[in-house]
């Protein structure tokens, strides 16, 4: 997280072997500052979770990084691709699981997988080929002639990352995957999760669940109010505590203060 | 609580409009729109009854009905219906029915079309109010028509909303919906044939069979009411005010009655077909489309003109009025003129402006285009390569009757290069105003006809009326060219159709270039503009 001088106008931010760099990132809406100054780098090949408490600027960062949202300032390089100089590129080598998860609903699940791969412009019949596998192994086939809007949100989730992952990218952006997701389903998207970071691509995900970061994920970076507070390898943040206390001293949440509402459960009605 | 529900709605409005340029511009625009057909409407009811006595009573009726008419129908056919209050906000406060249906209801006479509405019933007050007690009546009726029609504009949308929940029902109804556009279009039309009266008593003939005729509706009534007050009957009028009032309750309550059920019953869950995957891109058009982003954007769009409910009515309408347009030219003519098959090119014009709105329907799932990293132009291409396809077969659809039944088949040709051009120019212009001008749609579960705020309705208007008058304008040198053909030197008809299609490429490539290129610089912003801003 150092600033190390002036930039090259030519080369991509932060070390060549990155996964994803990024320097000086900011993004305000009004006077609102939601990101105020994010630097980082994540190697290649590992397990990144993003956490923080709600309005920490997550889902921004995120959205910045995978081209959704324009950056008021700072500059983010993806497999040694900047993003927003060259957009087209770095969005081949990006897969992306957004946080709100709207999706085509008017197309089955193994249209929404085909239109994604030819928008990407993959062949037609690779494109069929791993629409079949990726809804197999997600349980998703009897379910592919079936229009989205009919889908359960765990079943839009295991689509909509089926969608991120058609293409093999590099590095993969998921807003929140594990929310509001049933335990097997959870299951089925973490071993899948598992077996492509093992190939060398990379993971960065956001989550408020400190127990499922701690198991999965290899560096933590913690977010409040839009600056990066920590971030490196798990156990160098972690300090000896769990993840989650490590996160609420960081944070400096006190101890709640509950005896003012005293009506609460003394309801008449 | 109507109060509570009053200063809500006025204070979602402010909000809305705050720092919202688009709403801002709306909002004026449609002031100045409305201003004036107010003041002309208070003026035909204040000042007609006075001066020519024998127009009066049928003139209050006809235009109590037709503003009534138009309350129910307009929203539905434009899918303009005010969703500022969203009822499933309030669905978890404990609100008695009553309350609930007054505050909605009080919040919904707020707004630009209620005010004009009021401006120009109480011409009736100035035209038809006697001194007296006659007076109260006349007034009470203008109420009553007023709540019936802000009555009926919520209770058609609402039920609407209710019964369409199904896919299966949503096909039936959508249909039904469409068919009744284009009824209305037709009545419109015979009604306007039918009065073209040479002379005034012929006016008040006419207008006094109208009257006999809708008389009987509920705003007839409240009509016959306020002439009847007018005229010194007042026990009759009372007795007709006081059916209209029962059905302006019933409407209420109709309404209440399908409010209660979109709320409180979840969504059928549809019947999962279990059927096979059929692959993207349709098999009648996979020989058409390219396999590739361009296709699959193509085959993405034809697939939603026939599940999205939206797109869905804008199309089966699209047909319907291919087959009303060869029926009516075929009907007027008695098909004897074989230039009338050229009349298929108005298809084609219609057409063109359902395509100024082209990413709204996608709204915040667009996303999926902005990632995958694809040239931005592949979008607009593939668009109006499934605008192009349905058009061109609509096209063949009307252009083949009206040649076999006018024997005009040397136009059959010309309409099809034409079309070809007409369409293609059009679509350039709609590009350009789709990337630039984008519009959202709402994603509001108890109203599929709901619009966005006071001003969205205006600012869409707004837009697509500039965006329409360039396409006319640009189509006008085709139009002189097979004009000249037809009328003057037949030959150029032959030089029309290379020109045409030339002309027409030229316009829809340099519109794909304009918007192509802006969309490549501007991806996020079109995205946050497709996103839907609830107004609650």
């Amino acid at each position: 997280m150092d600033h190390d001088g002036p930039w090259r106008a030519a080369a991509p931010p932060g070390p060549p072997d990155t996964a994803l760099s990024v320097r000086g990132l900011r993004k305000a809406f009004g006077s609102k500052l939601a990101v105020a100054g994010i630097d980082l780098d994540i190697p290649h090949g590992c397990f990144f979770g993003l956490v923080g408490p709600n309005g920490a600027g997550k889902t921004t960062t995120l959205s910045m990084v995978t081209g959704l949202l324009r950056p008021d300032a700072g500059r983010i390089a993806v497999a040694g691709v900047e993003v927003w100089r060259d957009p087209f590129t770095a969005k081949q080598r990006i897969g992306v699981l957004p946080e709100d998860l709207r999706l085509f609903e008017r197309l089955t699940g193994d249209e929404l997988l085909t239109y994604n791969g030819l928008l990407r412009g993959m062949a037609p019949d690779t494109v069929a080929e791993r629409t079949r596998e990726l809804l197999d192994v997600l349980g998703l086939t009897e379910a592919a002639g079936t229009l989205v809007a009919d889908y359960s949100h765990g079943m839009r989730k295991k689509t909509a990352l089926a969608c991120a992952l058609l293409h093999a990218p590099r590095v993969l952006f998921l807003d929140e995957p594990f929310e509001a997701i049933d335990p097997v389903s959870a299951r089925t998207i973490r071993a899948l999760l598992e077996r492509y970071t093992r190939g060398g691509a990379t993971v960065v995900f956001s989550s408020h669940v400190m127990e499922l970061v701690e198991r999965l994920c290899d560096r933590v970076g913690i977010m409040h109010e839009g600056r990066l507070i920590a971030e490196g390898p798990i156990d160098r943040v972690r300090d000896g505590r769990s993840l989650e206390d490590a996160f609420v001293q960081l944070v400096g949440a006190g101890e709640v203060d509950t005896e003012e509402l005293g009506w609460l459960g003394s309801s008449s009605a | 609580m109507a109060r509570v529900f009053v200063r809500l709605k006025l204070r979602l409005l402010r909000n809305g409009l705050r720092g919202n340029w688009q709403q801002t511009i709306g909002l004026v625009a449609g002031i100045v729109v409305a201003a004036p057909l107010a003041v002309a409407g208070f003026a035909l009811l204040a000042v007609v009854p006075r001066s020519s006595p024998r127009l009066g009573p049928g003139l209050a009726v006809a235009v109590f009905v037709v503003v009534f008419l138009a309350w129910a129908v307009l929203p539905v056919l434009s899918f303009s219906s005010d969703a500022t209050l969203d009822p499933a906000r309030l669905a978890l406060l404990p609100l008695r029915p009553r309350q609930l249906v007054t505050g909605l209801f009080a919040a919904s006479c707020i707004g630009i079309a209620p005010a004009l509405t009021l401006a120009v019933l109480l011409g009736a007050v100035a035209g038809y109010a006697p001194l007296g007690p006659g007076a109260v009546v006349v007034v009470a009726a203008v109420l009553v028509e007023l709540v019936l029609c802000v009555a009926v504009a919520r209770a058609l949308t609402t039920a609407l909303s209710r019964w369409l929940r199904t896919r299966k029902v949503r096909d039936l109804a959508v249909v039904v919906v469409a068919l009744g556009g284009l009824t209305l279009n037709l009545g419109v039309q015979a009604v306007v044939h039918l009065t073209q009266p040479t002379s005034a008593g012929d006016l008040a003939d006419t207008l006094r069979v109208v009257a006999r005729v809708v008389g009987w509706l509920p705003p007839g009534l409240a009509a016959r009411a306020l002439v009847g007050a007018g005229q010194g009957h007042l026990a009759t009028a009372t007795g007709e005010l006081l059916l209209a009032v029962l059905a302006a309750l019933l409407l209420l309550w109709w309404w209440y009655r399908s409010l209660a059920r979109v709320l409180t019953s979840a969504e059928p869950a549809a019947r999962t077909r279990r059927r096979a995957a059929v692959g993207l891109i349709p098999r009648l058009v996979r020989p058409l489309l390219p396999a590739d982003a361009r296709g699959a954007v193509a085959a993405k769009e034809l697939r939603y003109m026939a599940r999205h409910p939206r797109l869905r009515v804008l199309w089966v309408m699209n047909g319907l009025l291919t087959i009303g347009l060869v029926v009516f030219a075929a009907l007027v003519t008695g098909a004897r003129r074989p230039e009338l098959v050229l009349a298929a090119l108005a298809i084609l014009y219609v057409i063109s402006t359902n395509a100024l709105n082209q990413f709204g329907p996608d709204g915040g799932a667009w996303w999926t285009n902005l990632v995958a990293g694809h040239d931005p132009r592949a979008d607009l291409i593939g668009k109006n390569l499934a605008t192009g396809i349905v058009s061109m077969a609509l096209l063949a659809v009307a252009a083949v009757p009206l040649a076999a039944l006018t024997g005009g088949w040397r136009y059959l040709p010309v309409v099809l290069f034409v079309g070809v051009g007409v369409l293609a120019a059009s679509l350039g212009v709609a590009n350009f105003v789709s990337v630039r001008y984008p519009i959202p749609m709402p994603e509001v579960t108890t109203n599929l006809w709901a619009a966005q705020g006071i001003g969205q309705g205006c600012t869409t208007g707004l837009v697509q009326t500039a965006a329409f008058m360039v396409q006319g304008t640009l189509l006008v040198p085709i139009a002189v060219l097979v004009g000249v053909g037809v009328f003057v030197w037949w030959p150029a008809l032959l030089i029309v159709c290379p020109v045409a299609v030339a002309y027409g490429l030229g316009l829809w490539w340099a519109g794909v270039r304009a918007g192509g290129d802006w969309l490549r610089d501007h991806q996020p912003e079109l995205l946050a503009a497709l996103r839907p801003t609830r107004a609650a």
